[in-house]
Order: structure tokens, then C-alpha cells, then sequence
């Protein structure tokens, strides 16, 4: 009898396509590429929508339930809404330390890794700055990861995998060569930021980020800071505010008007503004941001 | 006692967090701590000592006072919660939850949770905040007021139900989420089902919900149903006579509506709705009781420091008036909260006689330690 029933559900095993849930919609895009058609996969937070701030309705546990494998960001980007979500997901092939589990900060190298952490300094990430994908260069990394975490979990289409993954490595070279000449006389640059969301961008094209609107990381705005920014403003002559998305704009406004320094909306992830519709419009459009 | 070995045991885990070092360091096993101090400074119009000694009790009767929070006129120490949390090898997790109050020290919750049970099945056994309803499993510092509804303070008690037990829960493979569970509970935490504190002989309270979820665009629909039913065993605390004796049952219904703007502001709509039904063993000593009770809120989050909102509650059945409650909270950050309330409460019966209760609270709450989820 038992026999019976698996020869029954086998044929559909094994047409069944691998299902992953992602944290984010950038690694929605990268696992889409390297999949292919052998993979679905689901996204939970909205990419214009404040990446640290992602509500965890029970509404995403309906879609991580039945989810074959998980890919996060990780260095504690997601602490405030996934662990919940993984909890309530009774899935145990999201558990941490599932072989079907991937967190992608594990291989990349951080920035801003603080060696002591306190909350008087506002609301850090103790790992260090967990915004890497925002690194062109990173992204090459991370398909790399999740070509060969796709590999270990469903072998038997490795050579998809492997395929997708030399065409996509192909065809972002190329983009990173045109990005980098676009980017070459922007060395140097000072910008303001709100959060600092672009420091691996910065970092990989040179740009110098002196300050942010937040008085601390995760903290509001406060009108002491804020005067003091335009002074600095004044002083260092930045280009522009690197503004996200999902902050109000109003206090970048208010500086704008007594500095004169430009307010230019960055997007931090596909979705983030309506014509971000992959990877590559992301970084076309945030390497030519700068004019 | 209890207090002693508790902190000596916290000691013994704060010492392991220090610079270890050397071939036997254990540091990196520490759970995850977190620490939240709640205070407050509270002024009413109604004398500690009247609020006390009011008729009739809430642990039966149609609605008492019986406070556990913010329960002096002044300032107030409502409690030092410090949570624990750790994975307890691949297959189940453990959190535990003790409540320090100025002269106690109470294991509110310490629990197991399986992790890989198959057929999307989760089991909890140990002490732990039941399921039932909306607001039951919710701890102090992620409510929206500073106080609980009324009918949840007098139908299950100002903890709520919260006892030893077991939960079995089932996340149902429905296209929007549905879960469904079953506790058996160990009875005796006041409220409907006794404040009988001796040893129990196996009196248990039987535990059952559904709750639904769906997303409409960006506001998320929460719709709930529970049940719980047990034996009635209320004893006077002080004179230990007889004040009820039956079987009861309450059911519960409730529904959310949460409508996101962005990631920081949001309107909520939450209503619940409880019924009780106690039936007597002895018509002669005491009558059957049925009694219902509401709250209905709305609550709006305008950007990431500042929030208000506004409840409306009462009774349906031996119900002397309503209560009103009016809020604002501010956050300097994630884990610092100052707030105001203010209820007028005409629900409050002093020696049988209507008196409205005007109160003020001013409450701080504070958060050290491990970062905790964002609520929903
Ligand atoms: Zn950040």
C-alpha cells in the first residue's frame, strides 16, 4: 500500500518545480536568473517599502509555509520580522541551519563592522552594514552563492544552473564595464545620505558620504542635527542628498531650500521606484543619478 | 526563596556573557536576554484602598477592579520582565519569561516549541499565554493601551489564561493563512475558572481557536474564533468560602482590520466580542450566569515615534456603563516608550453604588538587550 502511494506522488516530485522564498526582491531576481524555469520563487517585503521595517503579517507565513528553500539577506536586516515569521512558518525547511536555509551575508565581506556596539549609538547593525548588494561587484558574488546553493539542493538540474549562471556572469561584466566608465569622473564626490544605504555603492565608485539626515542610525530627525548639517553642507559642499525611497523627503527639502544642494531619490531594490524593474535598470539608473 | 535562586541563577548566565576566553569558553551559547522595565505614575479619582475592597469580585461576578498593573495611586514599579530565548538543540526551541514585581518574582511563561514536526504541526508544552482570542497571548509592553479590556480582566483574569499546558497547532495549506489549535491547561489563574490555588486533581481547561488571515491591498484582515470551557471552582482568597461552583464556557470572536500607508504608518481597526456561559452544580447556592462583553479600538500609528488611539468597551448583560480610553505614545526610539493615557470609566461599581472612574496614567516602558520582533 505504502509503495503504491509513492509511486503515485513520485512523477509529481519530480516535475515539481524548487519553491524559494526570499527576503528581498533583488535576490527574488538574482534566484529567477539562476533558476530559471526550474524554480519559483516568492518574495515577501515590497521593494518600496523600508527594508528594515518589513511588517510580519500572518499573510507571509501563508507564503514561506510551504516554501522548499529560504534565501535572506541576513546581517540583521531582517532581525525585526523574519525570526516571528520563520517561527509561526512550521516549515522545517526554513529552519536556520537547514541545508535548504541561505544567508548571504555569510559570504560577502561587511563594512562598517563596529567593534563595540551600543544603543546610545542608535539602533546599529552590530554585524556591520548589511546593505551590500548595493555593490554591482557584490551581485556577481551572490549569484555565484546561489548558483551553488541551488546546486546542493536539486543536483539533477546543476547544468541549468551552471548555464544560467555563465550567462548571467557574461552579461553583468559587461554592464559593470559600462558602469564604471560612467562612473569614473564621479571619484571623489561628496554626497549626503538619509540612512547609509549606498555604502557599498559609494565604496565600489569612490563617491564620499559626509553625513546623513538621521541624527543616529534608526533615529528621526532632529532640528539641532538638521542645523547642523547645513552648516557642514555649507563647509564641504556635497553634490547632492542621496535620498531612499520610503523616507520622508521633508527635512532633505528643508535643506535643499537653505543650502541649495540637490535632492536626488535613490532606489535601494527593484520595485523601489516604478521603472526599477530588474537588476540591471537598478544600477543603470543609480549610476547615472549623479549628474 | 524562589527570588534567591533566580538571581543567583542569573548571575551564573550574566557572568557567562562576560570576557570568557580559554579552551572551555561557553559565551557564544548565551540565549538571547532582553530586559523590559515598565513604570508608571498613575492618578485616580478612587482611593487605592476603595478600588480594593469594592463588591462584587471580579473573579465571578460581573465585573470587579482586580488590577495588576499600574495599581497604586503615585508612582508605580510595575514589573522587570527578562525574556530568554535559545534554539535548545535541531529539534525544539525554548523561551522562558520571568516577571519581577516589587515583592515577587513569577515564572510568567517557560515553554518548549517543536521545530520539526511534519504536516506544518507545532507543539508548546510548559507554562505559557494560551492562544485564546486576540489579546491573550500578548505580553504587557505590545498592547496598545496601558490596560487591558475589561471584559478580558474579569471574564480570564488581569493575566489571563496562562498555566501549565499543552498547545497543539496546525497551519492549515489554505490559500490565505488559517491556523488552527487545541491546549488542555492546567485550570486555577483566577478570572472564570478559580482562583482555587490548591492542589488540582486534574481539573483542566479545554482550549480551542481558528484564526484567518487575508491581505486586501495593504490592509491585512485578522479573523479569529475561540472557545474555552472548565470547571468553576471560586473560593474567596482571604475567607476561603465558597463563592461559585459550576461549569463554564466562553466563546470568542474577533476581527482586525490593519491598513499599511508606508512601512511606518498604519490605521488598525480591532473589535472583540466574548460570551459566558457558567452553569451552576447547586441552583440552590448559586445561579446560572450568562454575561457578555465588548471592545472596540482604532488605533493609528502616525510615523515612527508617534501613535494614539481611542477604546470603547462595556458589557451587555449586568452592565452599569461603558468605559472610554484615549492614548498617545512617543518613541525616542525602538526600544524607549513614553505614554499618556486617560480613561473615564463608568463601569465601576464602589459597595454597589455607580462610580465613574477617572484615571491618568503616565507610563514609561523600557527595552534592553536582545532586538525584538516588530509587532503586528
Ligand atoms: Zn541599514
Amino acid at each position: 500500500m505504502k509503495k503504491y502511494i509513492f509511486t503515485l506522488l513520485l512523477p509529481l516530485t519530480l516535475f515539481a518545480n524548487l519553491s524559494v522564498a526570499v527576503s528581498y526582491p533583488y535576490i527574488g531576481a538574482l534566484t529567477k536568473v539562476i533558476g530559471g524555469d526550474k524554480v519559483d520563487t516568492v518574495v515577501l517585503a515590497k521593494g518600496n517599502w523600508d527594508p528594515h521595517f518589513v511588517v510580519p503579517k500572518p499573510s507571509l507565513i501563508t507564503k514561506i509555509r510551504d516554501a522548499d528553500a529560504l534565501i535572506m539577506n541576513g546581517g540583521q536586516l531582517e532581525i525585526g520580522w523574519l525570526p516571528p515569521l520563520i517561527d509561526r512558518g512550521a516549515n522545517p525547511k526554513i529552519a536556520i541551519n537547514a541545508k535548504t536555509f541561505l544567508d548571504l551575508s555569510q559570504h560577502v565581506e561587511l563594512l562598517q563592522k563596529p567593534l563595540s556596539v551600543d544603543r546610545s549609538g542608535g539602533d546599529v547593525h552590530p554585524d556591520g552594514n548589511p546593505h551590500f548588494h548595493l555593490d554591482p561587484n557584490n551581485i556577481l558574488v551572490l549569484a555565484g552563492v546561489i548558483k551553488e546553493f541551488l546546486i546542493s539542493i536539486d543536483s539533477s538540474n546543476s547544468a541549468v544552473y551552471e548555464k544560467n549562471y555563465t550567462e548571467f556572469s557574461g552579461m553583468w561584466n559587461e554592464k559593470l564595464g559600462l558602469w564604471k566608465v560612467k562612473m569614473a569622473q564621479k571619484r571623489g564626490v561628496k554626497i549626503v545620505q538619509y540612512h547609509d544605504v549606498m555604502a557599498y555603492f559609494n565604496h565600489a565608485y569612490g563617491l564620499t558620504s559626509i553625513a546623513t539626515i538621521e541624527p543616529l542610525p534608526g533615529i528621526p530627525p532632529s532640528s539641532k542635527h538638521t542645523i547642523e548639517l547645513i552648516e557642514l553642507i555649507k563647509k564641504e559642499n556635497p553634490c547632492c542628498i542621496l535620498h531612499d525611497v520610503y523616507h520622508s523627503t521633508k527635512t532633505a527639502e528643508f535643506i535643499s531650500e537653505k543650502s541649495g544642494i540637490k535632492v536626488i531619490s535613490m532606489p535601494h531594490d527593484i520595485g523601489a521606484l516604478e521603472s526599477i524593474e530588474d537588476l540591471v535598470s537598478l544600477f543603470d539608473y543609480l549610476t547615472s543619478a549623479i549628474k | 526563596m524562589k527570588k534567591i535562586v533566580l538571581s543567583t541563577a542569573l548571575c551564573a548566565t550574566l557572568a557567562l556573557a562576560g570576557e570568557g576566553g580559554g579552551s572551555f569558553d561557553q559565551s557564544k551559547f548565551i540565549p538571547d536576554i532582553s530586559l523590559i522595565v515598565d513604570t508608571s505614575f498613575v492618578h485616580r479619582n478612587v482611593s487605592n484602598s476603595d478600588l480594593d475592597n469594592n463588591a462584587p469580585t471580579s473573579n465571578y461576578g460581573n465585573y470587579g477592579t482586580f488590577k495588576e498593573f499600574n495599581r497604586d495611586n503615585g508612582f508605580n514599579l510595575n514589573y522587570g520582565e527578562l525574556a530568554l530565548h535559545s534554539n535548545v538543540d535541531q529539534a525544539f526551541v525554548l523561551d522562558a519569561v520571568f516577571h519581577f514585581s516589587a515583592g515577587s518574582v513569577e515564572i510568567e511563561e517557560a515553554y518548549f516549541t517543536t521545530k520539526t514536526l511534519p504536516y506544518r504541526l507545532q507543539i508548546k508544552g510548559g507554562k505559557f499565554k494560551s492562544d485564546f482570542g486576540r489579546l491573550n497571548s500578548h505580553h504587557h509592553h505590545t498592547w496598545d493601551f496601558v490596560d487591558a479590556p475589561l471584559v478580558y480582566n474579569g471574564f480570564l483574569s488581569p493575566e489571563g489564561l496562562n498555566a501549565p499546558g499543552v498547545q497543539l497547532q496546525w497551519l492549515a495549506p489554505t490559500p490565505w493563512y488559517m491556523r488552527v489549535g487545541f491546549e488542555a491547561m492546567q485550570k486555577g489563574n483566577g478570572g472564570t475558572f478559580a482562583n482555587d490555588f490548591d492542589k488540582k486533581d486534574g481539573e483542566a481547561l479545554y482550549i480551542g481557536y481558528l484564526k484567518n488571515s487575508f491581505d486586501i491591498k495593504d490592509a491585512s484582515v485578522l479573523l479569529g474564533v475561540s472557545y474555552v470551557n472548565g470547571l468553576s471552582n471560586v473560593k474567596d482568597a482571604d475567607t476561603s468560602t465558597q463563592l461559585y461552583k459550576g461549569s463554564s464556557e466562553i466563546y470568542g470572536a474577533d476581527l482586525s482590520v490593519k491598513n499599511y500607508f508606508d512601512s511606518y504608518s498604519y490605521i488598525s481597526w480591532q473589535s472583540e466580542f466574548l460570551y459566558r456561559n457558567m452553569k451552576s452544580d447547586d441552583k440552590l447556592l448559586f445561579d446560572d450566569k450568562k454575561q457578555s462583553g465588548y471592545y472596540t479600538q482604532l488605533v493609528y500609528q502616525m510615523d515612527e515615534s508617534w501613535k494614539t488611539g481611542l477604546r470603547y468597551e462595556g458589557f451587555l448583560q449586568d452592565s452599569n456603563g461603558v468605559k472610554t480610553t484615549a492614548d498617545a505614545s512617543y518613541k525616542t526610539s525602538e526600544f524607549a516608550q513614553i505614554r499618556l493615557q486617560y480613561s473615564h470609566d463608568e463601569a465601576f461599581k464602589l459597595r454597589n453604588e455607580n462610580k465613574a472612574i477617572d484615571e491618568i496614567i503616565l507610563q514609561l516602558t523600557f527595552t534592553i538587550g536582545a532586538h525584538g520582533a516588530h509587532s503586528f
